[in-house]
């Protein structure tokens, strides 16, 4: 008993100590951000194979369970374990539930809906003969996919994911890094990534690598200028570059494209919501564009550059930059998340309402409400990508530079507009 | 804790922009000049954080790393290496031809930052610069602040000074009271530079940017073909 005392004792004096503290919360926090985005980036090639056979009229990867027949090399006698069961509860098996369980192969497999599949492919890649083409320049070619894959998990310190709470050792604020440049930290880190591209690009040695390197780089370029641009009319209303504060402005005054409650009632604020609006499709297209996803998917797109800048790959080099790819889509996806649909605030002054409470509860809502909203963009992301046809390599440059950056940049001068005249 | 990790980072992130400008001009190979010049930016954007300026920081990578040197990378990838790694034929003459300009380049731009660094505050008390330099900081000093751990150590290069928040927050609004600017604890950094480009250095700003904007029309203009039909 003593030596739990003392444990825990001494934890509490490690706690009180500002230094300690400070670095338990901070590594906390780090791995809860990590895990968040690593099991993001699985999901979301899950969620973007089942919509793709959705929208195509097919099952998409819906097995991947694990076989019941794996437990009868085991040992297990039973070699239906469904009809057993079914007679122990005395169900019939021309009954409806009897019926249901079939549909869902449970006489068969403990089902997972195709949910082991990303893992299973990630295993495959594992397991794939590594091959490194002797033409390669070999020391690019390698760093190329850490390129890709590292920089979009860095970029991802900076987004909130909760509210702070007050412990008795100090305060936690629910952000691995609270510094006061948020979205510019996001713009110049995941910007990074676009030294992967072209460097597999150009190290492959190769013609369609290289020119998949080109056409990538040229694209996040042109599309990094809009996109800076478009964020300008919310900075100019949020007034502050740190994330938490402006995911807090929202949880008080309604989140940017949907002002219901507090000061967001105001006829004022609805005034904005053209000019926010109009951020809104600038800033997601863009997002769009910097992630390399259809119809923006010019680098890979596969009709005329075979596999675009990773052509050469193969085995894991190759799922670095599938996974840089999906990291870099739940980073864009988190970020538009925060900046226009409220973050993790719950809305309707819920927030305040659920902190006064208990403010680890609301900590934990908030958190939830922010998976969700996540996991909805990132079925945008999806729905979208498979929706719509891929652009014309000129469409794509023509877009960027001739209507968006115009029209970003107008935008800024009719919100100046509107803020100057109407409050 | 005594020492600070900030002026350790200090160091370390000094030696790797030094290193990596070394490397920029001592390999052969253009890709891997820009990546280390790209390295270079890198460290010199961790500088700018450690001493608290964010912004600064965010913007050299933002704007260096993120975009110029990725259009250089763009044009070296282009260009045929090869001839340029083969080209090993030694002539004094060639040689000096070659450094001359770069020489000259390079030592009005150092001369330059000299000049500056000497203008300082205590840059020319050698036996002790950092300790005057702090000091002329420390006669902004808000409050109970301490000026800095360099002043109280008293020794040369101890631990770097580091930008005091209620000092610019006083900078960038002189009407707050003494306790108001004490309480600041972020660097309002990004609206002390705003603050500062659009007042004081606000003609050159302008002057800057069309000069940007002639470069551009310019480029666009040459590099625009003219159908003859």
């Amino acid at each position: 008993m003593s030596l739990i005392d003392t444990i825990w004792n001494w934890c509490v004096d490690l706690l009180h100590n500002d230094i300690w503290f400070y670095l338990i919360t901070t590594v906390v926090k780090l791995v809860l951000m990590f895990a968040v985005i690593l099991a993001f980036v699985v999901l979301s090639v899950w969620i973007e194979r089942r919509v793709a056979g959705w929208i195509q009229d097919r099952p998409g990867p819906n097995r991947a369970g694990i076989p019941l027949q794996l437990f009868q090399r085991f040992g297990s006698k039973e070699k239906q374990p469904l009809k057993e069961w079914l007679h122990f509860f005395g169900i019939p098996e021309s009954c409806w539930i009897a019926k249901l369980c079939t549909w869902l192969r449970l006489d068969r497999e403990i089902p997972t809906f195709g949910l082991m599949q990303p893992c299973l492919d990630g295993g495959k890649l594992f397991l794939k003969q590594e091959l490194t083409p002797s033409y390669v320049r070999k020391v690019y070619f390698t760093i190329a996919p850490m390129l890709v894959l590292g920089p979009p998990m860095v970029a991802a310190a900076v987004i909130p994911f909760a509210s702070s709470v007050s412990t008795e050792f100090g305060d936690i604020n629910m952000v691995v890094a609270n510094i006061g440049i948020g979205p510019l930290w996001i713009f110049a880190i995941s910007g990074l990534s676009v030294y992967g591209l072209t460097l597999a690009g150009w190290s492959s040695n190769s013609k369609y690598p290289f020119l998949g390197g080109l056409r990538a780089t040229a694209q996040l370029i042109s599309y990094e200028v809009a996109m800076g641009l478009s964020i300008i009319p919310l900075l100019m209303m949020f007034s502050t570059l740190n994330m938490q504060d402006i995911v807090q402005y929202q949880a008080d005054n309604g989140w940017t494209l949907l002002p219901l409650w507090g000061e967001g009632l105001s006829w004022q604020r609805w005034a904005l919501l053209l000019p926010l609006g109009l951020s809104f499709i600038i800033f997601v297209t863009c997002v769009f564009a910097e992630a390399n996803r259809t119809p923006f998917d010019m680098a890979e797109c596969e009709t005329d550059l075979v596999g675009g800048y990773h052509s050469e790959y193969s085995s894991m080099k190759f799922a670095s930059f599938f996974m840089g790819e999906y990291a870099a889509m739940v980073i864009g996806s988190a970020l538009v998340v925060t900046l226009f649909l409220g973050g993790w605030s719950i809305g309707f002054g819920a927030d305040a309402a659920l902190h006064s409470v208990c403010s680890w509860l609301a900590v934990f809502c908030q958190f939830i409400m922010f998976l969700i909203k996540l996991v909805a963009f990132i079925f945008f992301f999806v729905w979208v990508r498979w929706t719509l046809p891929r652009f014309r390599w000129d469409q794509v440059m023509k877009l960027g530079w001739l209507v968006f950056l115009e029209l970003a940049v107008a935008n800024i001068f009719l919100t100046a507009a509107v803020l100057y005249f109407v409050k | 804790m005594d020492f600070a990790i900030s002026s350790i980072l200090f160091y370390v992130f000094a030696a790797m922009t030094l290193i990596c400008a070394c490397a920029v001009i001592f390999s052969r190979n253009p890709v891997t000049s820009a990546m280390n010049m790209a390295l270079c930016f890198a460290g010199t954007a961790a500088l700018l954080f450690g001493m608290g300026a964010q912004f600064l920081g965010i913007v050299q990578i933002i704007v260096y790393a993120g975009a110029i040197l990725v259009l250089f990378l763009f044009v070296v990838m282009m260009l045929d290496i090869r001839t340029e790694e083969e080209d090993n034929s030694f002539s004094v003459f060639r040689s000096l031809v070659r450094m001359a300009p770069g020489a000259l380049v390079a030592g009005v731009f150092g001369s330059m930052i000299c000049i500056a660094a000497l203008k300082l505050p205590g840059a020319t008390e050698w036996n002790n610069p950092l300790c005057t330099a702090c000091d002329s900081i420390g006669e902004l000093a808000i409050g109970e602040q301490e000026p800095t751990q360099v002043q109280q150590s008293g020794k040369y290069g101890a631990a770097l000074p580091k930008l005091n928040p209620a000092v610019a927050a006083k900078v960038l609004n002189p009407a707050i009271s003494d306790e108001e600017a004490a309480a600041a604890t972020s660097m309002p950094d990004v609206k002390l530079l705003g603050q500062r480009l659009f007042t004081d250095y606000n003609v050159a700003f302008v002057i800057l940017s069309f000069a940007l904007l002639a470069g551009t029309v310019g480029a666009v203009a040459l590099s625009r073909k003219i159908r003859k039909d």
